[in-house]
């Protein structure tokens, strides 16, 4: 809404530049695809996980929160909820990280989407011909402050818990990063741009299913989908890391694997999917911006819904066994997926003009 | 390797030492955590875990969180209200323990029901059956994240619980076993809407399958995970489908049968493993066992009184037409002062988690002089310190579930 206002602004004012640019890129951060488009796929994504569980598991779900539409203001009701409610801090614990940490993951976990385009008219704030580089290196820096949560709250189960979150960090961030870079081999770039342009023929996924399976894998861990919910098993160690946070803390920190969650399948739809592609962008907003988000969007919804729907099928892996099925199949598979790679390009099956 | 397969003196000595270890001697290495009795992955009890690392070095189960002195406050009750409490603690399972303390009591009276009140007395039985291994089935699909077989355990179970309503007029505590007989006849419609349960519930078995004992991830969580030996088994005392996933095949209703299991056609599953996986598929096995049961026993059902002759003389008029005409039965003045002759009276069932064994001392008076009742949950408490020990935090609550242990049982 606010982006053609900006753009009839620029013609009748006459706008310098500079201004134009952060008027934009604060409207990319804050509405769309930034912070409230988050909040709003995270908490749909929140009510279709558990509506698609309860298919399932043969019951209706959520249900009376706007009854009509199907319960599916659950999740915004649960955000209010969780801002009203009474924060409490632990006597005992660390508390300038134990309140800093959760808004600093998620921080870092949105942080990505001011390099990451979404369409291919009107550049994201920050436009680097790095930036799938840059991308990757600041989402993993969001699960130390996890770590950092439970050491801060001076409770044995979170304790516990962010041990596991950083025993799996290692085990799957990097087949993640392996797999990611075994498509900038492909696609010989880490520009966003680029890379979905050489889609156009080929999706990533197609053209490298390991790395595509890879690196699923390893974001279903990240964002603490079944059957890897380890750090935060709640028959085991309560809520893990999140034990003793309470109130809006608490929902910042249940929140973050839902914004890491469309953060990485928006990764992942440009990277494997061909991102806006078929669209291929035209004049005006409409068409070269809003439509091929619009279908960017569409690509990560489903895969986010792929990723949440697990939740039915499975329960969950011991720490070991998943540390196990990360270093052996997950990281055997990265490897295969990087020179898989490095086998099209050097062996002339694939060539970019 | 796993700690439980050695032999049992071993571990107690190394339980032993790891107690005088305790927290400090060895350093930072020991962590104790405290899982319950407010945890949602403990029920209700508290375990003591002492970890060393990720491994389970010691742990101690707390049991008596629940402890609700039924034993005691039988002593001061009439006999005809003990049934109600003993129904309270197991309230998964309740028929099963009404029968036990019924037979004990029957024993003591020196009556015996007739057959169709046995017949419906082994149905309803058998329906808290599958329900109660619902139930367990479903605690531990919630303890191992699988959500969906925690709904389904207690969506089909409701199934159970509302035929259990239909025969008995109650969805979970019955107190349908009355002494002499039950105390109402099945309605008209009931053989059909048992035959289309059990017929929709042998359907969804083979969807459980799929969903949770194939699941590979449920595998891996179960299999080799909190292996019972067959001679542990039996030292250690445990009971019931714990007892035959070990490979022991030791069945109450086989072994003494009671009420009418002696005249039913069905099998004893048995496992060899021993490990949680086993506990669990054995549990699946007796469902499938119970609908046999359920459907030969309507088929051998005899017609005739649903309560000794000798209770039903007591009968006034209008007893005798509410009884004659709805097959309900009104219990005569005489039950409010009950007096068994004196003596002592023992009577054993298998009930969904194993045998239970009633005891009754009479003196002559209305009340019991003093009830002595064993739970299969209580026998099978001590398997937490033998089992969880050597594996991993995560491994507690799959042994846990695979146990089906239910506090309130163990401690009555």
């Amino acid at each position: 809404m606010m982006l053609p206002l900006v753009m009839l602004l620029k013609e009748i004012l006459g706008f310098n530049d500079t201004i134009y640019r952060t008027v934009v890129g604060l409207g990319y951060m804050i509405i769309y695809p930034g912070l409230l488009l988050v909040v709003v796929i995270a908490a749909l994504m929140l009510w279709a996980e558990r509506k698609i569980a309860a298919l399932v598991q043969l019951r209706y779900g959520p249900l009376w929160v706007s009854r009509r539409i199907g319960g599916a203001l659950q999740g915004f009701a649960d955000l209010i909820r969780f801002s009203f409610q009474e924060v409490i801090i632990p006597r005992r614990s660390d508390v300038i990280p134990f309140l800093l940490s959760p808004g600093l993951a998620i921080l870092f976990s949105m942080l990505p989407i001011a390099f990451i385009p979404i369409s291919p008219s009107i550049h994201p704030p920050v436009y680097s011909d790095l930036a799938l580089l840059v991308v990757i290196a600041i989402i993993s820096l969001a699960p130390i402050f996890i770590v950092i949560m439970g050491w801060a709250s001076d409770n044995k189960f979170a304790f516990v818990g962010s041990l596991r979150e950083a025993l799996l960090i290692v085990s799957y961030e990097i087949p993640l990063i392996i797999s990611i870079i075994s498509m900038a081999v492909i696609y010989k770039s880490l520009d966003f741009y680029e890379i979905v342009e050489r889609q156009y023929m080929l999706p990533g996924m197609i053209l490298n299913p390991f790395a595509f399976i890879a690196s699923f894998i390893a974001v279903l861990r990240t964002t603490s989908r079944f059957p890897f919910e380890i750090s935060e098993a709640e028959t085991e160690i309560v809520a893990g890391p999140y034990t003793e946070y309470s109130g809006l803390m608490f929902g910042l920190s249940m929140g973050l694997a839902y914004i890491k969650l469309y953060v990485y399948t928006l990764i992942l739809s440009l990277i494997f999917l061909g991102g806006w592609l078929p669209l291929q962008g035209g004049e005006g907003f409409l068409l070269g911006f809003l439509a091929p988000s619009l279908v960017v969007i569409l690509k990560l919804t489903l895969l986010s819904l792929v990723a949440v729907f697990l939740r039915a099928i499975y329960g969950r892996y011991r720490l070991d066994q998943a540390i196990r099925l990360g270093w052996i199949y997950v990281f055997g598979l990265s490897i295969v997926s990087l020179i898989w790679s490095l086998a099209l390009v050097y062996g002339g099956w694939v060539r970019w003009v | 390797m796993a700690a439980s397969s050695l032999a049992i003196e071993e571990i107690s000595k190394e339980l032993i030492q790891t107690r005088d270890l305790g927290v400090t001697e060895e350093g930072e290495r020991l962590v104790e955590l405290q899982i319950g009795p407010t945890h949602p992955g403990s029920g209700h009890m508290r375990i003591r875990v002492w970890v060393d690392g990720d491994i389970i070095v010691r742990c101690d189960p707390d049991i008596g969180f629940v402890f609700r002195t039924i034993e005691k406050l039988s002593e001061n009750r009439i006999y005809m209200k003990t049934i109600p409490l003993v129904e309270r603690p197991s309230l998964l399972d309740t028929t099963p323990m009404t029968i036990g303390y019924i037979n004990a009591l029957e024993k003591l009276m020196g009556i015996e029901p007739p057959p169709r009140a046995k017949y419906l007395r082994t149905i309803l039985a058998e329906l808290t059956r599958i329900a109660s291994h619902l139930y367990g089935i479903g605690i531990l699909a919630i303890f191992l994240g699988h959500s969906t077989g925690f709904m389904w355990g207690f969506g089909d179970r409701e199934l159970f619980v509302e035929l259990a309503n239909q025969l008995s007029g109650a969805r979970i505590t019955y107190a349908y076993v009355v002494p002499g007989g039950v105390r109402r006849d099945m309605p008209q419609s009931f053989p059909d809407n048992v035959e289309k349960a059990l017929r929709y519930m042998e359907r969804r078995l083979k969807d459980w399958y799929k969903i949770f004992l194939n699941n590979p991830v449920i595998e891996d969580r179960l299999r080799e995970v909190g292996v019972l030996r067959k001679n542990d088994a039996v030292k250690l005392g445990v009971t019931g489908p714990n007892l035959r996933a070990s490979g022991v095949d030791f069945d109450v209703r086989v072994a003494d049968p009671y009420e009418a299991y002696d005249e039913l056609d069905f099998m004893v599953p048995v496992a060899e493993e021993g490990d949680a996986y086993a506990r669990t598929l054995v549990r699946f096995e007796e469902i499938k066992q119970s609908i046999n049961i359920i459907r030969d026993a309507l088929k051998k059902m005899p017609s005739g009184d649903i309560i000794h002759p000798q209770i039903a003389r007591m009968f006034n008029p209008l007893m005798k037409k509410i009884y004659e005409e709805t097959r309900r039965v009104k219990f005569p003045g005489i039950f409010a002062s009950l007096k068994p002759p004196k003596g002592e009276a023992t009577a054993r069932v298998e009930a969904g988690r194993g045998e239970a064994l009633f005891h009754i001392v009479s003196d002559g008076s209305p009340r019991p002089y003093r009830f002595r009742w064993t739970t299969p949950s209580y026998r099978n408490v001590i398997l937490f310190k033998y089992l969880v020990t050597g594996h991993r935090l995560a491994d507690l609550p799959a042994i846990y579930g695979s146990l089906d242990y239910f506090p309130p049982e163990a401690d009555r």
